[in-house]
């Protein structure tokens, strides 16, 4: 079970298990982000390269414009694949 | 534990319940299991990405031997693809010269201590198998 839901102040919340099979969902939700947001990671236990790769996208089409990404509430699990990634310096994570 | 599952991205709930039972089974902690799953996840698409194609189905067999845990995915009528083989991604700091190619095969690489491959050329069949030390 995969979620996406945005609050009314904009930041992307997303629970469950985010595989390359939610993709197209989650995707659909990020391409309407178009500003600075945090992504809260709380309620999130597994997260794959395919996650990863739309995180890194949509990161990449904000930063050209000034803006970014702030990931929240990350497990441990989740934070150790961003680690191996080598995604610390690409996004800014609320530790 | 083997079973076949479809050649497609949906397949990945069969596949995480699959693996949800053999943890279960197999007394394997939540950080294992986390891997293990991204792990199955990554070469599972992997194949079907690289071997369209590929013959209805991929076999997965997994199990526990003492502190070890091996993973093999067969894949039938195929093209060789070696995955051992793929560029490891850069890993700067600068998002231009980053792209997300490669992440997959890069984390798996990182998180299992050995990941082999062969390829049957008469039967067409290929076969990857990791082995991966267990904390728990």
């Amino acid at each position: 079970m995969f979620e996406i839901t945005r609050d009314t102040e904009g930041s992307v919340h997303l629970k469950g298990r985010f595989d390359a099979a939610q993709v197209a969902n989650a995707k659909h939700v990020f391409s309407f982000v178009d500003d600075s947001c945090v992504v809260d990671f709380a309620e999130l236990s597994y997260i794959s390269s395919a996650g990863l790769g739309l995180l890194f996208a949509t990161q990449k089409r904000l930063v050209d414009n000034g803006s970014a990404l702030k990931l929240t509430n990350l497990n441990p699990h989740i934070r150790e694949v961003f680690r191996i990634a080598g995604f610390d310096n690409i996004f800014e994570i609320d530790e | 534990m083997r079973k076949g599952f479809r050649r497609e991205i949906d397949a990945l709930d069969e596949i995480f319940r699959f693996l949800e039972d053999f943890v279960a089974e197999a007394a394997i902690d939540e950080r294992d299991a986390f891997t293990i799953n991204l792990v199955v996840e990554e070469l599972f698409t992997n194949l079907v990405r690289h071997n369209n194609g590929g013959g209805e189905s991929i076999d997965i067999d997994i199990e526990r031997e003492g502190d070890d845990f091996h993973l093999e995915l067969t894949d039938f009528d195929v093209e060789p693809f070696d995955p051992t083989s793929v560029p490891r991604p850069p890993l700067t700091s600068d998002i231009d010269e980053r792209s997300p190619g490669g992440l997959g095969l890069h984390l798996v690489r990182t998180m299992v201590d050995d990941l082999s491959y062969e390829y049957e050329p008469k039967t067409r069949r290929m076969r990857v198998s990791v082995t991966k030390r267990l904390e728990s």
